[in-house]
C-alpha cells in the first residue's frame, strides 16, 4: 500500500507539523512550505526508479502534516541520501533532511528500525564505532587483518566511561 | 573506515608521505555518526564534533578520507556555526570528556588535498610510470559533491579533481552518463538487493562504454564496486569485469609503488588487467 491509499481520511498532525518546521529552522534549512511541487527532486531521485520513493510527495504530505502515515511506512527507510533532491531544488527545500527528520520521527515514536541500524547504534555507544574491526580476505581467499596488514589499531574514545555517558545521554535527545 | 577496506588506507598511508603530506594519527577518535543520522541526527553532530574538538585540541587541520564522514564533519560544523542553542548544548556534551569545540579545524578529502595542497605539478614529478592513455570512469561519492550549500570539495555536477589527477599521470577520463549515479551503498542496511542492483547497473554501463576500469574515492562506494562487483553482475545478468581501484591506489602505482604495500591485493575485482596495461608487474 502506498502512503497515499492512506492518506485519504486523515488530519493533520499540527504539533508534529510544529516541531519538524522548528528542526528544519534550527538546521538551516528551508521550511516546507516553500516547495511548489514542480517534482524536480523526484525525476532525479536515486530511490524513485527501484524503490519508488516520490520526494516531492513526502514534502506535499509534511506541507499537509499527514505524519504518521509516513512515519509508519517503509518508504521513508529507502532514501539513499544521495542529496540530489536538495541540490537541484529551485527552492532549496531539502527533501533529503525532511526524510530524516521522519525517521528520527519514527524511532522516536517506538516504530521498529528496519536493517542493522539497532546493531550500529549499540556499537557506536559501547566502543564508539558503528561495527568493529573487521577481517577481509585478498583476492587469492586468504584472511587478512589490520594488524597482518602492518596497520595500527584503529582509535577509540579514550576515556571510555564518561564518553558512553554523554553519548547515551544524547541518544534520548532531539535535535 | 579504520574497521574495513584497508587498501585505502594502506595506499594513502604510503602515497601522501611522498608527497609531503605528514599525516598525524589521532587518539580518541570515534565514528563520525554519519550512519547514525537516520536514527538520531543529535548523535552525528556529537559525534562529528567531538571528532573536530580532538584535532583542534592539537591544532591540526583534519584529512578525512570518507565522504560520508567529511559530510557529517561540514555539516556540524555549519550547523554549529549557525544555531547558537545547539552549539552550546554540544559544548555541554563535550566538556565531560574534557573537550573543547571551535569549529576552526580545515577538512580535506583525498581528491582536494591532492589537487589543491598538494598539487598537480607535483603528482607528476612524482609520476615515473604512466598511464598509458588509460580511459577510467570516475566516481566520487555523493557526499563528496553535494550538497554544495555545505561547500563541498568537488563541484556537484562536473566534478572533475580526479579527471585532472589522471591527465597528469597520462590517462584520461570521458564522461559518461552514469557518473552522478548513486552506488547502492546507503540502502545496504534495510534493502541489500536493491543496493547490489543499483552497483550493478553502473558498472554494466561502465563496463559497455569500453572503459579500462574504475577510479573513487570512497570507501563505501570500492566495498559496492569492487567488493560486491560478482554479486552485482549476477542480480543484472552481466559477467562484470571491470577493474576498481582507489585514486590513491593508481596514484601509487604510477609512482612505482610496489603493489602489495598498496593493498592492491586486497581489491576483488580484476585489478591485475590494469596493472598489466601499465606494465607493473604483480
Amino acid at each position: 500500500m502506498s502512503i497515499m491509499d492512506l492518506t485519504s481520511m486523515a488530519e493533520a498532525q499540527k504539533a508534529d507539523r510544529q516541531e519538524l518546521e522548528e528542526r528544519l529552522r534550527k538546521l538551516s534549512l528551508e521550511a516546507a512550505e516553500k516547495c511548489y511541487q514542480c517534482g524536480k527532486c523526484t525525476s532525479g531521485c536515486e530511490a524513485h526508479k527501484l524503490l519508488e520513493l516520490e520526494p516531492h510527495r513526502i514534502v506535499a504530505l509534511t506541507k499537509a502534516g499527514l505524519f504518521s502515515e509516513m512515519t509508519s511506512s517503509d518508504l521513508i527507510w529507502t532514501c539513499v541520501s544521495c542529496f540530489k533532491c536538495y541540490e537541484r531544488c529551485p527552492q532549496k527545500v531539502a527533501p533529503v533532511n525532511i526524510l530524516f527528520a521522519l525517521k528520527n520521527l519514527s524511532v522516536l515514536n517506538g516504530k521498529d528500525v528496519p536493517g542493522n541500524y539497532t546493531a550500529m547504534l549499540q556499537s557506536a555507544m559501547t566502543i564508539g564505532l558503528v561495527q568493529d574491526v573487521q577481517e577481509t580476505v585478498d583476492r587469492k581467499g586468504a584472511v587478512r587483518t589490520r594488524d597482518s596488514l602492518g596497520l595500527p589499531p584503529p582509535p577509540r574514545p579514550k576515556d571510555m566511561e564518561h564518553f558512553m555517558a554523554a553519548i547515551m545521554g544524547t541518544a534520548v535527545e532531539k535535535v | 573506515m579504520p574497521t574495513e577496506q584497508y587498501g585505502y588506507e594502506l595506499s594513502v598511508r604510503e602515497v601522501l608521505p611522498r608527497l609531503g603530506v605528514e599525516l598525524v594519527d589521532i587518539e580518541g577518535f570515534s565514528c563520525c555518526g554519519e550512519p547514525l543520522k537516520s536514527v538520531n541526527q543529535m548523535l552525528t553532530i556529537h559525534l562529528s564534533a567531538r571528532n573536530i574538538a580532538i584535532c583542534e585540541s592539537q591544532g591540526l587541520d583534519i584529512f578525512v578520507p570518507c565522504p560520508m564522514c567529511h559530510l557529517a564533519l561540514s555539516e556540524a560544523k555549519a550547523i554549529l556555526s549557525e544555531n547558537k542553542e545547539l552549539l552550546q548544548r554540544v559544548k555541554e556534551k563535550l566538556s565531560a570528556e574534557d573537550l573543547s569545540y571551535k569549529g576552526t579545524a580545515r577538512l580535506y578529502h583525498t581528491v582536494d588535498l591532492l589537487t589543491d595542497i598538494v598539487g598537480i605539478d607535483a603528482i607528476k614529478a612524482k609520476a615515473t610510470k604512466p598511464l598509458n592513455g588509460m580511459d577510467l570512469a570516475t566516481h566520487y561519492g555523493c557526499h563528496i559533491i553535494r550538497p554544495s550549500i555545505l561547500g563541498r570539495p568537488q563541484d556537484s555536477e562536473d566534478p572533475a579533481g580526479m579527471e585532472r589527477i589522471l591527465e597528469a599521470l597520462g590517462g584520461r577520463s570521458s564522461h559518461y552518463p552514469e557518473k552522478l549515479d548513486c552506488c547502492g551503498g546507503p540502502l545496504l542496511p534495510n534493502h541489500p538487493d536493491t543496493a547490489v542492483t543499483k552497483t550493478g547497473e553502473k558498472l554494466k554501463a561502465v563496463q559497455e562504454q569500453g572503459f579500462d576500469g574504475m577510479v573513487l574515492a570512497c570507501p563505501w562506494c570500492s566495498k559496492m564496486f569492487d567488493s560486491k562487483q560478482k554479486k552485482g553482475g549476477e542480480v543484472v545478468g552481466a559477467q562484470l569485469s571491470v577493474p576498481v581501484v582507489y585514486i590513491t591506489q593508481l596514484l601509487g602505482l604510477a609512482m612505482g609503488i610496489e603493489p602489495s604495500k598498496l593493498g592492491l591485493d586486497l581489491n576483488q575485482s580484476p585489478v591485475v588487467k590494469l596493472m598489466e596495461k601499465m606494465g607493473v608487474a604483480f
